[in-house]
């Protein structure tokens, strides 16, 4: 469905370098790799926030795309108005009951009505998640979207997550710290390291018999 | 000095108390002057501000650095400029605006729209900065991002006009020149504090000085009111 090849740099540095990196409907690919491997970069010039050097070339025209910043954010208004951002028929009954389950589904019902900078971390990003689930993408982006939920929402996310993925079948990049939901969620991996891609192929692969050493480190430092 | 100063306190609440009717007069035309600039102030430098935080082009430093420079436009320059357009001989004498409370209006528009600008932008650039990337994942196009980056402002822009109106208030230079100070027409609370200054009232002076700080004051009281009430309402 699309292919990237880009490069970014900062100043002198280059903090990404990636070749003919494919992502197909249909699949979950986790993105993982070390502090400042560059896996935020990638996600955000996937997502198109960011600008690199190079190409991103889709087959036939540009997926419905959503993206979940590392950082997450909530507006300053209701959990239930921060849902109902950016929907044109929030008047509609069934968008709204969509919204409300949504919220209830990730155990914020009972704090819709409150403002969304009140959130913990965790939280909010409870919200992005539930908030970018009120439409259907062929592209979904994710920068380590549970990293600040504790291991029920862990849990809970990752179900939806799924059944999100069941229903729309997108193409799911996640960038994800553990190994262990790599296993849990994704198909392939992309191990990135200073920026180029370090290793890549079907989670069984990569985490069943590591090629590369870093990798191989990596695994046995996180589990 | 101090008896000066408890005199001045005497006849602000003694005026007040009477029910003077010059002074209700002078202070009707200054909330008329000084609601209506800070309003327009804020009509036109809001969405400067805004747009100006949320756009992204090279010379974008430059824009902002020029905005900020018109924050400290002299006030009496800006009124020397507004008389020179508006006088018989200038381009807009057949306006016949002179010594008008709509051209006191416009000088303080000129006067206050920059700093309303400046400060808009100093608090969207970095709300904007903040939450753009989680607006563009959630597929927002670019206007509402840019309104919900002045949403993420809102407390700011409270205080914004606070000041804007404070500023218009408080201000003597402009109108004084714009307005010439015409009894029953276009005398505000500075201009008869800077007269009454000139024939030694100071007294009297200081008494209306003290007025319009009540009412500043009275101001700002039912803002942070508002505040709260919005705080709260907003969980
Ligand atoms: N705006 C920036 N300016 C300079 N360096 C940056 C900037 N953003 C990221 N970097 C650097 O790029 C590298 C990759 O960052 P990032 O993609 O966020 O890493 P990761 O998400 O894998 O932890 C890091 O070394 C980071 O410090
Ligand atoms: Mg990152």
């Amino acid at each position: 469905m699309v292919e990237v090849s880009v490069t970014k740099k900062y100043g002198e540095r280059t903090v990404l370098d990636v070749d003919k990196l494919r992502f197909e409907r249909g699949k979950v690919y986790a993105v993982m790799g070390s502090n400042g491997s560059g896996k935020s970069t990638f996600a955000g010039i996937l997502a198109g926030v960011l600008k690199g050097d190079g190409e991103i070339i889709y087959d036939g025209k540009k997926p419905e795309t959503g993206y979940m910043p590392q950082k997450s954010f909530a507006f300053d208004m209701s959990l239930t108005a921060n849902m109902l951002l950016g929907q044109p028929l929030r008047g509609r009954k069934a968008i709204r009951d969509k919204a409300r389950r949504l919220l209830a589904d990730f155990g914020l019902g009972e704090m819709s009505k409150k403002n969304a900078k009140k959130l913990s971390g965790g939280e909010t990003q409870k919200l992005a998640l539930a908030r970018l689930m009120m439409e259907e993408h062929e592209l979904l982006i994710l920068d380590e979207p549970t990293a600040a939920m504790d291991v029920n929402a862990v849990e809970k996310a990752e179900k939806f997550l799924k059944d999100y993925f069941v229903r729309s079948r997108p193409a799911i990049v996640i960038v994800t710290h553990s190994p262990a939901q790599a296993r849990r969620l994704a198909d392939e991996v992309i191990f990135l390291d200073e920026g180029r891609v370090e290793e890549k192929g079907s989670v069984a692969e990569a985490f069943g018999n590591p090629r590369s050493d870093k990798l191989k480190k990596f695994l046995s430092v996180n589990g | 000095m101090w008896s000066n100063v408890t005199a001045a306190f005497e006849k602000a609440f003694a005026l007040m108390g009477e029910g003077n009717t010059l002074l209700n007069e002078i202070v009707a035309t200054t909330m008329e002057m000084s609601v209506q600039s800070s309003l327009y102030a804020m009509l036109i430098g809001v969405p400067i501000g805004a747009l100006v935080g949320v756009a992204r082009f090279p010379g974008r430093r430059i824009v902002v650095l020029i905005m900020r420079t018109l924050m400290g436009l002299p006030a009496v320059a800006v009124g020397i400029l507004v008389y020179l357009l508006f006088s018989g001989t200038g381009p807009f004498g057949k306006l016949g605006l002179m010594y008008s409370v709509e051209l006191m209006v416009i000088a303080q528009v000129i006067l206050i729209t920059p700093v309303v600008a400046g400060f808009t932008e100093t608090a969207v650039a970095p709300a904007y900065d903040a939450m753009r990337d989680t607006a563009a994942g959630m597929g927002l196009n670019k206007a509402k991002i840019a309104l919900l980056a002045v949403n993420e402002t809102k407390y700011q822009l409270v205080a914004t006009y606070l000041f804007a109106f404070s500023r218009s208030i408080a201000e003597v230079g402009a109108v004084q020149i714009v307005g010439g100070n015409i009894l029953h027409k276009t005398r505000v609370m500075t201009t008869a504090i800077a007269l009454n200054y000139n024939m030694g009232q100071f007294s009297l002076a200081l008494a209306l000085g003290i007025i319009l700080m009540l009412i500043v004051l009275g101001l700002n009281v039912i803002a942070s009111a508002l505040q709260a009430g919005l705080k709260k309402r907003n969980g």
